[in-house]
């Protein structure tokens, strides 16, 4: 679509590429200023804790929610691919315990991207096979890593189980309660596509080239691990589990503010009001510290998030969807560093529906630069 | 800024840069101000990733350039694991996934998780350029079925490689051809490998997850893979004769040349001028006269058809026949051009570093109505 789709007349935009639009898309329709997500038409509060992940990616990757059969072979393929290649488990062996679990999984990725059969098939037959295979070897990959950082052996798929609630099984080691899926398959729901974000821009770029779609996904992780994207998650959580209750997160803000600090998980170059993504989740956030007995961690991040809004939300600063997964992945038992990988597990639908979306006549994607001359 | 935006954002200023400077409409190509020309046959990949990375020219800062080439020499002592990693993989992978995959284990055994992971103070640009080179080196012998060597502490990035490729040590003409090709192509603009580890680096993500992104679009068809593509379609050809009836037989059925045209600009690339000599001797020094002049009937027919379309020849014709001719197998050409664009990316992505936003451009939405799941979909 942007490789294709007639010229946008004259724009102005900023640096980052900021304000520019690149191009159309069927996918979804962000509206920063009324704090409104939409995949396909689909309002995400509509399909919350309505729908599975399965239907959400099936929704979000072909454009439609899939009827029982479709569902229902959708869901098969998925299984399908539950078990990467060998080798992509085994280097895991090969790279120290102490490298960041993220580039663990980068590894894994591009040993498991090796077994990507080439030229891609593009069949129309094909086109579920290429995202299915990507989404379950990356939580497949995932889950390794996360239980080679806790020291535990891995552990097999389970077939009675759906995404959401196998990669927490092989994750964490134990069968996640229904209240714990639900909460996680709507972390993963909200989290599913979101435009032309730098990662799904960077996916973009590659699939430009005519890569195949694990190339174009290990792009886009590439972006997501950065601590001003996926990362930052990870660093909201760690700025909130350093505060000692509401009073304490209370003052703290004033501190901070009064010092021009920034904070982690809030601010959002689209949204100017709250994000809908963090109402959507605040209430699945709550019910699992609750059951877990971190009903403290809420009360402190409804205060961090009142004193921070209050202050800053006149700027068009609330949370964003990185300032709440945390309270959700934190009671699930994941560990911090490991906080971006769900967001990823999430988020590469939409990279992989915009290469799709994008593939059948884009251009190469080659913006310009301007040329300083350095010896002027 | 303002612009009329293009397919593929043409038009579009991605980036400030001194790094380099390129004309559009002469193709006219400068590292920091020197001419392209004045550096080809007079300065070595090292002289030049020097000049590009730390923006000093050759002559300027000897004893600068002395530390650099110790440390990018130096870098290339690969982890034993990583060296195994690779040689874990089938021979026939592609070399460009093998890189891949070399690059991110490299990045975790530089990189704990302990470690900041905000790029700019942890970019290692000197490592990173002698480490690809080693893992290049690596890969061309586990392809060969040949045991793992590392290369001679003291020799130069470009002997190194040619060692491994040919399993014996280089020729002077060898090693210059190709830190000339090297030379040439360090950088040049903002290419799909280069933007995308620049988008990747805008998020502060490690820079070992910088060039596994840039690395994944270097291969794509219509980058990288096109001077695979280059010989692909000049190997087969027997004589000149063949050659011409190729041509028009391609261009008849609608066809593509690989190694023409580009989507910045309408006219010959300059650099090919000096990569055709350059092929020319190579060919006659190896026994090869007849490759070349397969090669030259296809400029000379596919310019003549192409030329008034607008489409002209790129520097992926000649340099991928001199990649070719000094040992390389057509997939191996772009891991072998990324040893180069390497200089010109870590130049590239530290000075975006220091002034970037986050890559995040907007899009239209153009699909369906706002619409609800029916009543029956709820629980």
């Amino acid at each position: 679509m942007i490789g294709s789709s007639p010229i946008i007349a004259e724009q102005s935009y900023g640096r980052g590429l900021e304000d520019l639009v690149a191009g159309d898309t069927a996918i979804s329709d962000i509206d920063g200023s009324k704090g409104w997500l939409h995949y396909r038409g689909y309002p995400i509060e509509d399909l919350v804790g309505r729908v599975s992940f399965e239907e959400t990616a099936y929704l979000v990757l072909f454009g439609e929610m899939p009827d029982a059969s479709q569902l229902e072979d959708w869901c098969a393929e998925l299984r399908q691919w539950r078990d990467p290649p060998q080798a992509a488990l085994e280097a895991l062996q090969r790279v120290p315990a102490n490298a960041h679990p993220l580039a663990q999984f980068r590894t894994m990725m591009t040993v498991a991207a090796c077994h990507i059969p080439e030229p891609e098939n593009t069949e129309l037959d094909a086109q579920w096979r290429r995202p299915a295979r990507i989404l379950s070897w990356t939580a497949a990959l995932a889950a390794r890593a996360i239980r080679h950082l806790e020291g535990a052996d891995p552990l097999p798929p389970r077939d009675n189980l759906g995404y959401a609630a196998n990669f927490l099984h092989q994750s964490t080691g134990r069968t996640p309660s229904t209240d714990e899926t639900t909460a996680f398959e709507a972390s993963l729901v909200v989290q599913a596509e979101h435009g032309l974000h730098a990662a799904a821009f960077a996916a973009l770029v590659v699939i430009s080239t005519g890569a195949d779609l694990g190339s174009a996904v290990l792009a886009g992780m590439g972006a997501l691990s950065g601590a001003r994207h996926g990362g930052a998650n990870q660093l909201a959580f760690e700025m909130l589990e350093q505060l000692d209750g509401p009073d304490d997160a209370r003052a703290w803000v004033r501190d901070a503010l009064a010092r021009g600090h920034r904070f982690p998980g809030f601010g959002h170059r689209v949204y100017k009001c709250p994000d809908p993504r963090v109402r959507a989740l605040e209430p699945y956030a709550e019910g699992l510290l609750v059951a877990s007995g971190n009903e403290h961690m809420w009360h402190t991040y409804l205060a961090l998030r009142e004193e921070i809004e209050g202050a800053l939300g006149a700027k068009g600063i609330f949370a964003n969807v990185d300032s709440i997964t945390g309270l959700i992945y934190h009671p699930l038992g994941l560990p911090v560093s490991a906080f971006p990988i769900p967001f990823c597990l999430a988020i590469e639908t939409g990279w992989m529906a915009h290469c799709l979306e994008y593939l059948p006549d884009g251009k190469v994607i080659a913006p310009g630069a301007v040329y300083i001359d350095s010896t002027a | 800024m303002t612009t009329d935006v293009g397919p593929g954002l043409s038009g579009v200023v991605a980036a400030e840069t001194r790094v380099m400077w390129l004309d559009p409409s002469s193709g006219e190509l400068a590292y920091r101000g020197v001419p392209v020309d004045s550096l080809a046959n007079r300065a070595d990949f090292e002289e030049v990733a020097h000049l590009l990375i730390a923006g000093k020219g050759p002559g300027d800062d000897p004893k600068g350039l002395a530390d650099f080439r110790r440390q990018v020499r130096s870098s290339r002592t690969l982890p034993r694991e990583v060296v195994e990693l690779i040689r874990s993989l089938e021979p026939t992978t592609h070399p460009t996934r093998m890189l891949r995959a070399g690059v991110s284990a490299v990045g975790c055994h530089e990189l704990t998780a302990d470690d900041d992971l905000s790029g700019a103070r942890q970019w290692r640009e000197l490592r990173v350029v002698g480490q690809t080179a080693a893992l290049v080196g690596a890969i061309c012998r586990h392809r060969a079925g040949l045991r793992p060597r590392q290369p001679e502490p003291g020799c130069s990035l470009a002997e190194g490689v040619l060692a491994a490729l040919n399993n014996r040590p280089p020729t002077a003409d060898e090693v210059r051809a190709l830190d000339l090709l090297w030379v040439l192509s360090a950088a040049h603009g903002l290419d799909p490998p280069t933007f995308t580890s620049m988008i990747v680096a805008s998020c502060l993500a490690d820079p070992y997850y910088n060039i596994v992104a840039g690395l994944s679009a270097l291969r794509g068809p219509k980058t990288g893979g096109a001077a695979e593509a280059v010989l692909d379609q000049l190997l087969p050809l027997r004589d000149p004769m063949e050659a011409e009836a190729w041509v028009e037989r391609t261009l008849a059925n609608g066809g593509v040349i690989a190694g023409f045209g580009h989507h910045a600009y309408r006219m010959p690339d300059p650099r090919v001028v000096v990569l055709r000599k350059e092929a020319a001797s190579m060919a006659r020094a190896h026994g090869r006269r007849e490759l070349f002049e397969v090669a030259r009937t296809v400029e000379v027919a596919a310019t003549s058809a192409l030329a008034p379309r607008g489409v002209y020849i790129n520097v992926n014709f000649y340099g991928a026949l001199l990649f070719h001719l000094l040992g390389a197998d057509p997939p191996l050409v772009p891991c072998l051009v990324a040893i180069g664009r390497m200089a010109g990316t870590a130049a590239l992505v530290r000075e975006a570093l220091d002034g970037i936003r986050l890559y995040r451009p907007l899009s239209r939405y153009v699909g369906p109505a706002e619409r609800r799941l029916s009543s029956e979909d709820a629980p």
